[in-house]
């Protein structure tokens, strides 16, 4: 018995112990064993996508001005399919191309003249002349900056806008026309060079025209003549970007950056200046421009008509949780926007009838040229991947809050990816404040849309 | 009683002369980087398959480009999803902690920070090649036998990794490195917290470019334990990544055919 015991201690010291690691072994399914090997080749196949986005809208029924008698429609749903591919067309040019065609159905909306639309939203060829020099003319969405909210440096924003289901800046990001343009771009270790010249093909045309259903929209993305020079680099972990641009006759200059602070931190902020007017002046220029509005309209709310350095600035924070949740709060600023005196005079004006329709005008291009119309904002944007530990799902809201007066719109959305190819997707919208605040004064008050998505 | 003692004490000397011999933590994980890691900048094809409840539901198929960097010798990244469609073109950049992500579809590049690469089952951070000796300090536990994903046998190191620097994808890892070869078999991963975040069993090694890598890596989801992800990793070839790829501006401009 003795030698037994003592044979055991020899092996106990002799032998490492034999480990209970094992028991999660059982978890791998027997399917792993038998999978099938994967393919090994790739190929760059684009993406494809078919959508129906079913939505109600629920509108106020009394206004401090009045945006009109007509209510549009409470209902919609939207058919459309969208394409995203790059050809290559030799090692050294490739051809892309973004497209969005869209059926539209609703109360009051004629088919197809005012149902079918398509959004060219990009088609251009890129030359690689040398290693890691680029050379690309087309239709193209380019876009500079860090924030989520309100990108100042975004200088090629205005007038893009294509329909979308969500309301969310990052979805209205995604669905935009690109604007022609002829662009040199120059990577080089730690930094790039970017030279963009997107030419005036069209007078601007007003706003809400009815285009043709393949009117590629030329005109709003191409109404003057603009540049575009940045420069990025690393500097300390910042990644800075300088800009410098050039709208037919105004300078803007730009600046962003970003840094990591510990593990789960991100903060950003971005700049942007030069001389402007005011948003009332700026949008009663262009109604004359296009004709829209006659010639001999005075600026109302009486604003200074005088152009002076203006800026734009977005800085926030951006945090991530162990949970796979992540969330940004950002100040916007835009010093041509209404200030709380600026939104006294909106709303004495637009009180009398004769003057509503203007004041709409006025919001309706800033809206158009995506500028804030606040001088003061406060967005914050919460997102939840995997909520509740549920695999391909995603909840997610934001808020964006007029500082002048707390009213505010959100909306909070969820979506879930039912399998490789199928994604199901609901957004409810809001708007909240008293009917003389920024959002309490719109029209729309709610939105419920439900969308599913094929991709191919 | 007298030839038990006499073997007791030659086992005794045996072990002590072993334990002796023994590479530490640190040598260990270094051999595992240098037994698995291209000495060169290379890309490979990375398939994800994801089972839940036993069946393959989800798939997803990636491209990375590695090139380890001459200062840090910390490897740099860049992903590029392929599939599904609906993530095709996107792309993420690890450059130290400069890390981005872009979506073609909104043209966007999105700074991401470190604990942002453990999104997903198996997460960015899973498939990046990292230099372990860099990123962590390890201490040897002890030795093991541990069955590998292919229920053999292996004579291992159980190795606690703790992260040195804050590039290192998790705060502590535990690792069972097979003697001799120094191959991983089995890996288990922690948050910040503490808390067990997944565990991975490696295994199909196999020769690419020179080295021998784990052809297949089987991730278990520890909180939902119904959920297993399998990394294939194939087409591993040399290819010319310059630095100026990894940088936010150069995302849009990444090729992989």
């Amino acid at each position: 018995m003795k030698k037994a015991v003592l044979f055991l201690t020899v092996c106990v010291v002799a032998f490492p112990a034999v480990a209970q690691e094992n028991d999660d072994l059982g978890l791998i399914p027997g399917a792993v064993q038998t999978a099938a090997p994967p393919a090994a080749t790739v190929q760059d196949r684009g993406k494809y996508a078919f959508a129906n986005a079913f939505g109600w809208y629920g509108y106020r029924g009394s206004f401090a001005v009045s945006p009109g008698d007509a209510i549009p429609s409470r209902w919609n749903d939207r058919v459309s399919a969208d394409a995203l591919v790059t050809w290559k067309l030799s090692d050294s040019l490739r051809l892309t191309a973004s497209d969005v065609l869209s059926a539209s159905f609703a109360d009051g909306v004629g088919f197809p003249r005012e149902a079918v639309r398509n959004d060219l939203r990009e088609l251009y060829a890129t030359w690689e002349v040398a290693p890691e020099t680029y050379l690309e003319t087309g239709r193209i969405n380019v876009r500079n900056g860090v924030a989520f909210g309100y990108n100042p440096t975004d200088f090629f924003r205005a007038r893009t806008s294509v329909a979308q289901s969500s309301s969310d800046p990052g979805a209205l990001r995604n669905n935009r026309l690109g604007t022609v343009m002829l662009r040199g771009q120059h990577v080089f270790d730690g930094g790039s060079l970017e030279l963009i010249y997107a030419p005036k093909l069209h007078s601007p045309v007003p706003m809400g025209g009815l285009a043709y259903p393949l009117d590629p929209k030329f005109d709003q993305t191409n109404g003057s003549d603009r540049v575009l020079a940045s420069f990025s680099f690393e500097w300390e972990d910042f990644s800075p970007q300088v800009l410098a641009f050039y709208d037919a006759g105004r300078f803007k200059f730009g600046f962003n950056a970003s840094h990591p602070i510990g593990n789960s931190i991100i903060a950003y902020a971005s700049w942007a200046g030069g001389n402007a007017p005011s948003a009332i002046v700026d949008a009663i220029a262009f109604g004359k421009r296009t004709r829209t509005l006659p010639a001999t309209m005075l600026v109302l709310p009486p604003v200074s008509t005088s152009r002076s350095f203006k800026s734009d600035v977005s800085a926030g924070a951006s945090w991530n949780g162990e949970d796979k949740e992540t969330i940004s709060v950002e100040y916007n600023f835009h010093e041509a926007g209404l200030s709380k005196e600026g939104w006294r005079g909106w709303f004495a004006t637009g009180a009398n009838p004769a003057f509503a329709s203007l004041m709409w005008y006025i919001r309706g291009y800033s809206s158009d040229r995506q500028d804030p119309i606040s001088q003061h904002q406060a967005f914050v944007r919460a997102d939840w991947t995997e909520p509740f530990h549920i695999l391909h799902a995603d909840l997610s809201g934001y808020v964006m809050t007029d500082l002048t007066d707390g009213s505010c719109t959100g909306q909070v959305g969820a979506s879930y990816d039912l399998s490789d190819f199928w994604s199901l997707g609901a957004y409810v919208s809001a708007t909240t404040g008293g009917k003389r605040t920024e959002w309490g004064s719109l029209r729309s008050s709610t939105s419920a849309i439900v969308q599913l998505v094929r991709y191919f | 009683m007298k030839n038990v003692l006499i073997g007791f004490v030659v086992a005794v000397v045996l072990t002590a002369a072993a334990h002796a011999a023994e590479p530490t933590g640190q040598e260990i994980i270094a051999s595992v980087d240098a037994g698995r890691n291209p000495g060169q900048s290379f890309r490979v094809v990375d398939n994800l398959t994801e089972y839940v409840g036993g069946q393959p539901r989800n798939s997803m198929q990636l491209v990375i480009f590695a090139t380890q960097n001459k200062a840090t010798h910390q490897y740099n990244n860049l992903i590029r999803y392929v599939l599904p469609s609906r993530d095709a073109g996107k792309m993420v950049l690890f450059n130290g902690s400069n890390m981005w992500f872009y979506d073609p579809s909104s043209k966007a590049s999105v700074r991401i920070s470190p604990q942002q690469r453990l999104l997903g089952q198996a997460s960015n951070g899973d498939v990046a090649t990292v230099n372990l000796a860099k990123d962590y300090t390890a201490k040897l536990l002890g030795e093991e036998k541990l069955l590998d994903a292919d229920k053999q046998t292996r004579d291992c190191w159980h190795l606690e990794l703790k992260a040195a620097t804050d590039e290192a994808v998790y705060s502590r890892v535990e690792y069972w490195v097979e003697k001799g070869t120094y191959h991983q078999i089995k890996g288990k991963f922690f948050s910040d917290s503490g808390r067990l975040l997944k565990i991975a069993y490696y295994h199909k090694f196999m020769p690419m470019l020179g080295r021998q890598v784990p052809a297949e890596t089987i991730v278990i989801d520890s909180v939902n334990q119904n959920l297993v992800t399998t990394m294939a990793v194939s087409d591993m070839r040399a290819q010319d990544v310059p630095e100026s790829w990894f940088q936010r501006d150069f995302l849009p401009r990444l090729k992989i055919d």
